[in-house]
């Protein structure tokens, strides 16, 4: 076990001590204040999602929204169908008759939570093995991402009979999972939310310290040697992208359950390079920090937005081209090389009393 | 017919604007290797610098076009100053900190100038349409396509005749040693970087009476003008001017043949299918890197 691991594993569960047991003391378990952080919480994930393709592979994925977007219409659609009985109100008003065939499944509850993964998972899959089988890399997957994006949206907001178009989807229902109804302003769910960030850490913890993590540092790092060592790199990306978009899915799906409604700006362009932000704010490097950087972001926005009701986007911008410019892996980055220093520090005074005291 | 040479004007002078938007980041982008996702938002402080000199000093769009390119300029040169040059050798952070600058910019003009959209009369002089058979053309159209054509007119004089241009070639195909035969590389950088902010600047004057003018006006462009940069193949000038008449047009033809959005997303479509099979775009240039 590499000391990095063990660093991680510590952050982890301490990370997982203050979300499950600290935010809600602190927060006095009020209702209101819960949902708000489980909003944070839930796009720690995406967050999480972004770092294992950026941070670990090397991929900058600007079209992480869309798959986003993705699980979030996977939720509202089926909450949608247990809120109306027959055909949903906007179907009738966009001379919809009869419920669209990509609709019927989405009555039952598995088959969403599925969707919401699955969906995601096999369009990001598909994109990645287009991108990478032609070895497309750097600044171009950035571009093709995001004009998949751009696509993507348009698409649904022009859908207006299967997806409500600009409006999104509105007025859901509350999940009943095994005969418990989900209230969104509860610790029930809170907890629901808090425990789904834990475990998709557990998992982005276990798969970068994996040998599969290894080999996509590897990749990152220069992608032809990998190839040359006999690995087949299209493979490895398309996998991690399949992965990140299937977590991306799952926070949409959380999203959606907080917010009680999906609208076409989660996919839009300005909230996916927010997803970056957070990301880089947080240190692309470490699952943990990507999560970290959305909540510290996420609550900055809602305290500055009090504060200053005007600038507060102002303040916001100032702040990520600051962390650019002068921390560049991040509060992750700044924490680790001071780690760096102080050992290196420490390891020059313990060599500097040996040499007083040769005889010892 | 006549929609079809109707349309096929429409998607002329939509390449012209998307030309001269693009322009100025092929430029950028071919010379430093930036992503300059804050040129939509120097495009907005063009059409903002018009609107400001129309209603505060009543200068019309045509005599106030040196000033918004000196002003927008001077904006995109201090930007390079103070930021981008601290990232040359991290190229894809570059995307991250000009969006920081593009919402800093986007930002600070609606709180100082207002959210609301602001008008701005075109020229008298070219009010009127030109009519050949059943083709209307508007005048003012017209001059944009005409003009997009001399600044990339300008442009290729800038970079293959003078002097400038030639040391930027020189720091394009090898920094070191530029360097060594005594060009100074950053100030290089720093006007190619203010040249192609002020040109962003004009696109942005030149759009105010056609689109109306709000501080998000660029983000939709940027996208899209980025899109021609990649197509046309990085820093090469006719791949851009090539780029956005295809994709102009492309996205005309197929907004008539299908809809407007449907016809959005088939040009996206074939842009990402472009860069697939043809990374290096439809020009590439020869450098090294």
């Amino acid at each position: 076990m590499s000391s990095k691991f063990q660093y991680d594993l510590v952050a982890l569960v301490i990370f997982a001590l203050v979300v499950a047991f600290g935010v809600p003391a602190v927060m006095n378990y009020d209702g209101f204040e819960l949902n708000t952080f489980a909003r944070y919480l839930a796009l720690a994930i995406v967050s999480m999602a972004l770092s294992l393709s950026w941070g670990t592979a090397g991929l900058l994925n600007l079209g992480q929204a869309a798959t986003f977007g993705m699980g979030s219409y996977a939720m509202a659609m089926h909450l949608k169908l247990r809120a109306s009985d027959g055909l949903p109100d906007f179907m009738g008003w966009n001379n919809v008759e009869t419920l669209p065939w990509l609709w019927v499944p989405f009555e039952s509850l598995t088959f969403t939570l599925l969707a919401g993964l699955l969906v995601p998972a096999f369009i990001g899959g598909l994109i990645a093995i287009f991108m990478f089988r032609a070895r497309i890399a750097g600044v171009f997957v950035a571009i093709i991402t995001l004009a998949f994006l751009v696509a993507f949206q348009l698409l649904f907001i022009n859908q207006q009979g299967l997806t409500g178009g600009q409006n999104g989807l509105t007025g859901l229902a509350q999940m009943s999972l095994f005969g418990w109804t989900v209230d969104p302003y509860s610790m029930g769910f809170y907890n629901l939310v808090a425990g789904c960030l834990v475990v998709a850490l557990a998992f982005g913890v276990y798969l970068t310290h994996s040998k599969f993590g290894l080999i996509l540092r590897a990749i990152r790092e220069d992608a032809d040697r990998a190839r040359f060592f006999g690995y087949n790199v299209a493979s490895y990306q398309t996998l991690v992208f399949c992965i990140s978009a299937a977590l991306a899915g799952w926070a949409g799906m959380l999203y959606t359950l907080v917010l009680e409604f999906a609208s076409p700006t989660y996919m839009s362009v300005s909230f996916s390079l927010a997803i970056v932000i957070w990301c880089a704010v947080g240190g692309r490097e470490s699952v943990s920090a990507a999560a970290f950087g959305a909540i510290v972001v996420n609550m900055l926005e809602g305290r500055l937005s009090d504060v200053f009701v005007e600038g507060w986007h102002l303040i916001l911008g100032v702040i990520f081209v600051l962390v650019v410019m002068f921390m560049p892996r991040g509060i992750y980055g700044l924490l680790s090389d001071s780690v760096q220093k102080i050992r290196r520090i420490r390891r020059t005074r313990d060599q500097r009393s040996v040499e007083t005291f040769p005889n010892t | 017919m006549d929609v079809i040479a109707n349309q096929l004007f429409a998607g002329l002078s939509m390449a012209s604007i998307l030309l001269m938007i693009a322009l100025g980041l092929a430029i950028i982008y071919g010379a430093m290797g930036v992503i300059n996702l804050a040129h939509g938002e120097f495009v907005m402080l063009g059409a903002y610098a018009t609107w400001a000199l129309q209603t505060y000093a009543g200068i019309g769009i045509l005599p106030a076009l040196p000033l918004v390119f000196i002003s927008v300029a001077a904006v995109g040169w201090i930007v390079e100053k103070v930021v981008v040059q601290n990232l040359y050798h991290r190229p894809l952070d570059t995307i991250l900190a000009t969006w920081g600058i593009g919402i800093i910019l986007q930002q600070a003009v609606r709180l100082g100038v207002g959210a609301e959209s602001r008008f701005v009369k075109g020229p008298a002089l070219l009010s009127g349409n030109t009519e050949i058979g059943p083709l209307i053309m508007s005048n003012y159209r017209l001059f944009v396509i005409v003009f997009s054509m001399a600044v990339l007119a300008a442009t290729w004089v800038l970079m293959t005749r003078t002097e400038f241009g030639m040391k930027l070639r020189a720091v394009i195909q090898n920094r070191a040693i530029s360097e060594c035969y005594g060009i100074e590389a950053k100030r290089v950088y720093s006007i190619t970087f203010a040249y192609g902010a002020g040109l962003a600047g004009i696109a942005g004057a030149l759009i105010t009476p056609l689109f109306s003018t709000i501080p998000t006006m660029g983000t939709g462009l940027v996208v899209d003008a980025f899109l021609v940069v990649i197509v046309g193949g990085l820093g090469s000038l006719i791949g851009s001017a090539a780029a956005s008449v295809l994709i102009g047009e492309a996205t005309a033809i197929f907004s008539i043949v299908i809809n407007d959005t449907l016809g959005r997303i088939a040009v996206l479509a074939g842009i990402i299918l472009l860069i697939r099979f043809r990374p290096r775009g439809l020009f590439p240039t020869e450098t090294r890197r």
